[in-house]
């Protein structure tokens, strides 16, 4: 037994180091912001106020504003995502003939590798103008009077246009998690429906409903991916310091807060710190959201060792 | 034959059903072949009218000029190279001890952490990365840029390769020791050589993420227009940290160039994505 | 002496016990069967003998196994590995490898060879052992998938040969082929068993019946009898072996 210990124990400090650098960075993270929240408390995330000064005594950091905008994009692109992607996995699995699934899963795979930056240049220069010349303008010209298309589109940057390119870059991923389920449904569950008469809409919607967990999980993975995306979206929201229930104005994300603000945040006392915390925020939703993800795999995967 | 008196009703809604599906995968789609377009019909006549001069040259003032992106370019191929020299070994590693020792409670936390730290959001390593390097070096640096990289690139390399060794069959786990091998030789000799392809795959999926990233370089490489290379412990530059600049600036021969970027960066990207997906239906065992 | 010897053996796989008290001797140059339904516990029992039980992390094991008067659990199970080869029921040449490779990675790891040359004569060797020489000779670098499935069978055993063992285990070698590679290996074994302790699970009776001088019969991990093979199927003592050998169950 002892050689095979010691393999192990070669190996150990590998894996020990991955575990490592992980536990620094949450140290690095409570350090960093321990400053602010002896300073402000709670109200860090509470409040939208970001007044920077070259007087310390004056400074204060609320970034309420950053986290409602996460959120906000975040939903927007998987209530994009969702009819998208489970529409897409039933178009491969059942529609498409058998020469082109693969291409059309190549082609999700490559958008789900895309470099972001490549989604930014293209947000900026094309679906911005093209969103607000034929979406934003119109809603706005005649329906201002609901509250979520009552901000002018002045420029385009807004909360739509950060959740649409959000939503256009998650989709293949939620794709990916639905898809491999929708296929792994086994055959005589489809035999079985088919055999009672349904239509093919029915037969999807059982088949659908049995896959749910893996369907959870999908948005679950994209809306994780969604809130912590930072320069094509930094790119497109209009980095602007706004709670509103318009989808056409401009905002922030915590991400992009952080890319924005973080490069002369050294000049003042407390910036760096409060960007810190507002790292930390995103550190928790990510780590929450992951294992929430987690644990509604591992319940679609049991549920189908159980056949 | 009974006759069912909603079949009507029921048809209709499977027809509604079907060319729903169908437009909605149109919708998922259309965004990837627009963004090709797109970045083909703006950037190639850039790259045309800069030729070699635009792979190779400096960014030129703003302007009329085109220039090129030659600093860049060689700092993306060198924060690639040094990232893999730090992440790779520590990433084959932990994805080998995850799959040795899959009961053990250290090798199931450190897939669940490796799958938690693939979907963790990349600027927050950069962050990190700036505080404990950038901070005390007092620069921003290829090697922090390269470091930053590394941790995005571990859980990638990590995750592929411990699936590749789990599924190769027990039987060859099991004909490697019964001739008398080592722990160490059955996992390198033998397990490793035949889960190379999912292991190379991994490797090659890590490079393609980390020669994309921007996010993680923002605090941490600095970027670089003018110098190519001037150490590792210098600032450097890097294509998509390039595009991200220049979008933002007002000169219209600034996008030009950020245009002419992006393909280059999407041609690297596809060139080694396609071959890659391609060769994947082929991994026989 | 005898090659293998166990004494109270008893196996755990968690809170199952599969191997229930075995003690028995296997003598040294014979074709040894063991016999019994899928799910007795023959496999376990062979896994035994060589500690690959030990890769299993729930397994454990109380009581002796002697090889060759030694106890192996005092042994570095590679040592024991080295001397106690092993051919599996599902053909499994490395499937990245060469044929000649595949005969050549257990010498080339165990440095038993000092020299090229002295690898190349190991390795044709150990084909020739097998039986399979004379059909690979020419093509020793394609890769072993190529090979059929018997002849995969038998780059195993020369793979096995190739560290020079001083036992041979099969698990159910054949349960994969068809019955002419079936017989080629079973007269392969009867050839082997002059250098070599041969310990063969099956759960082919007429296998067993064919090849081996000794059979332990093997119910629900308890060891119901043991014998030269004549006596076994002529002369059962026990009902269930009796019961077992005329098809009345398994």
């Amino acid at each position: 037994m002892n050689f095979m210990d010691r393999f192990k124990i070669s190996l150990l400090p590998f894996s020990a180091l991955v575990f490592g650098i992980f536990a620094l960075m949450l140290l690095v993270y409570f350090t960093n912001s321990a400053e602010i929240f002896s300073r402000e408390g709670i109200k860090i995330y509470t409040t939208n106020i970001w007044l920077a000064s070259e007087e310390p005594e004056k400074e204060f950091y609320g970034v309420l504003a950053a986290i409602y905008g996460s959120v906000f994009t975040s939903v927007i692109a998987i209530l994009i995502a969702l009819p998208i992607s489970i529409a897409y996995s039933i178009f491969v699995v059942d529609f498409a003939p058998k020469k082109i699934k693969e291409w059309l899963t190549i082609a999700t795979d490559i958008m789900a590798g895309l470099p972001t930056i490549i989604y930014g240049i293209w947000g900026v220069f094309v679906l911005v103008p093209f969103l607000k010349t034929y979406v934003m303008e119109p809603l706005y010209n005649n329906l201002s009077f609901i509250p979520l298309f009552s901000y002018p589109p002045v420029s385009g940057y807004s909360y739509l246009s950060a959740g649409v390119l959000l939503g256009i870059m998650v989709t293949p991923f939620a794709t990916a998690v639905i898809r491999e389920a929708y296929k792994m449904v086994p055959f005589t569950y489809r035999e079985a429906i088919f055999a009672l008469g349904a239509t093919k809409y029915e037969a999807t919607k059982v088949i659908i409903g049995y896959i749910k967990p893996a369907i959870i999980a999908g948005m679950i993975l994209a809306f994780g991916r969604a809130i912590g995306e930072t320069v094509a979206v930094s790119l497109v929201i209009g980095n602007t310091f706004n709670i509103s229930p318009s989808l056409f104005a401009p905002g922030y994300t915590i991400s992009s807060l952080i890319a924005n603000q973080f490069g002369n945040a050294f000049i003042y006392e407390y910036m760096v710190s409060a960007l810190f915390a507002a790292g930390l925020s995103l550190f928790f939703i990510g780590l929450a959201i992951n294992l929430l993800a987690f644990y509604f795999l591992r319940r679609w995967e049991e549920s189908g060792s159980r056949l | 034959m009974a006759v069912d008196y909603n079949i009507d009703a029921r048809l209709i809604k499977e027809k509604i059903f079907i060319a729903l599906v169908i437009l909605l995968s149109i919708l998922a789609i259309v965004p990837l072949f627009h963004i090709l377009f797109s970045v083909f019909y703006n950037g190639l006549p850039v790259l045309l009218k800069g030729g070699i001069n635009f792979l190779t040259g400096t960014l030129p003032p703003p302007g009329e000029e085109l220039g090129g992106i030659g600093p860049a370019l060689v700092g993306t191929f060198v924060l690639v190279f040094l990232s893999s020299l730090i992440g790779l070994p520590i990433a084959l590693i932990a994805g080998i001890y995850a799959a040795e020792y899959p009961t053990s409670f250290l090798g199931r936390a450190t897939k669940l952490l490796l799958q938690i730290m693939m979907e963790f959001p990349t600027i927050l390593v950069g962050l990190f990365v700036m505080q404990i390097l950038v901070i005390p070096l007092g620069t921003y640096s290829a090697i922090a840029g390269a470091f930053a990289l590394a941790i995005i690139m571990m859980p990638y390399v990590a995750v592929t390769t411990e699936e590749a060794l789990r599924e190769i069959p027990s039987t060859y786990r099991e004909a490697a020791f019964s001739l008398g091998f080592s722990r160490a030789q059955v996992v390198f000799k033998v397990l490793v050589k035949i889960a190379k392809r999912g292991i190379l795959t991994g490797v090659l999926i890590g490079l393609a993420k980390v020669a994309g990233e921007t996010a993680p370089l923002l605090f941490t490489a600095g970027g670089s227009t003018r110098i190519y290379f001037a150490g590792i412990d210098e600032p450097i530059g890097a294509i998509p940290l390039l595009i991200y600049q220049l979008i933002q600036q007002p000169y219209e021969n600034y996008h030009q160039i950020a245009w002419g970027a992006s393909l280059v960066l999407m041609l690297i990207f596809l060139a080694i994505f396609i071959p890659l997906r391609l060769k994947l239906r082929e991994v026989r065992l | 002496m005898n090659a293998i010897e166990t004494i109270n053996l008893n196996v755990y796989y968690g809170e199952k016990h599969v191997i229930k008290n075995i003690t028995m001797n296997i003598p040294k140059n014979v074709v040894f069967t063991i016999m019994g339904p899928s799910g007795c516990g023959k496999s376990t029992l062979l896994r035994s003998f060589n500690r690959l039980l030990e890769l299993n992390e729930t397994a454990r094991i109380t009581g002796d196994i002697k090889l060759f008067g030694e106890s192996i659990f005092d042994m570095d199970p590679r040592e024991l590995r080295k001397r106690v080869g092993m051919v599996f029921q599902q053909p499994n040449p490395f499937p990245h490898l060469s044929i000649y490779d595949n005969v050549a990675i257990g010498p080339k790891l165990n440095r038993l060879v000092e020299s090229k040359e002295e690898l190349d004569k190991l390795v044709e060797w150990a084909l020739k052992k097998a039986a399979l020489w004379d059909e690979v000779k020419d093509r020793l670098n394609d890769p072993a998938t190529k090979l059929s499935g018997g002849q995969q069978q038998r780059l195993c055993i020369a793979r096995a040969l190739a560290i020079k063992p001083e036992v041979l285990l099969l698990d159910e070698p054949t349960s994969a082929l068809d019955p002419v590679s079936t017989a080629k290996i079973e007269s392969l074994l009867i050839e082997l068993k002059k250098s070599y302790t041969i310990v063969l699970v099956t759960h082919n009776m007429q296998q067993a019946a064919r090849v081996g001088d000794y059979t332990a019969f093997i119910l629900d991990g308890e060891l119901i009898e043991v014998g030269e093979t004549s006596q076994i199927f002529e002369n059962p003592r026990d009902r269930r072996t009796e019961e077992y050998i005329t098809g009345r169950f398994g």
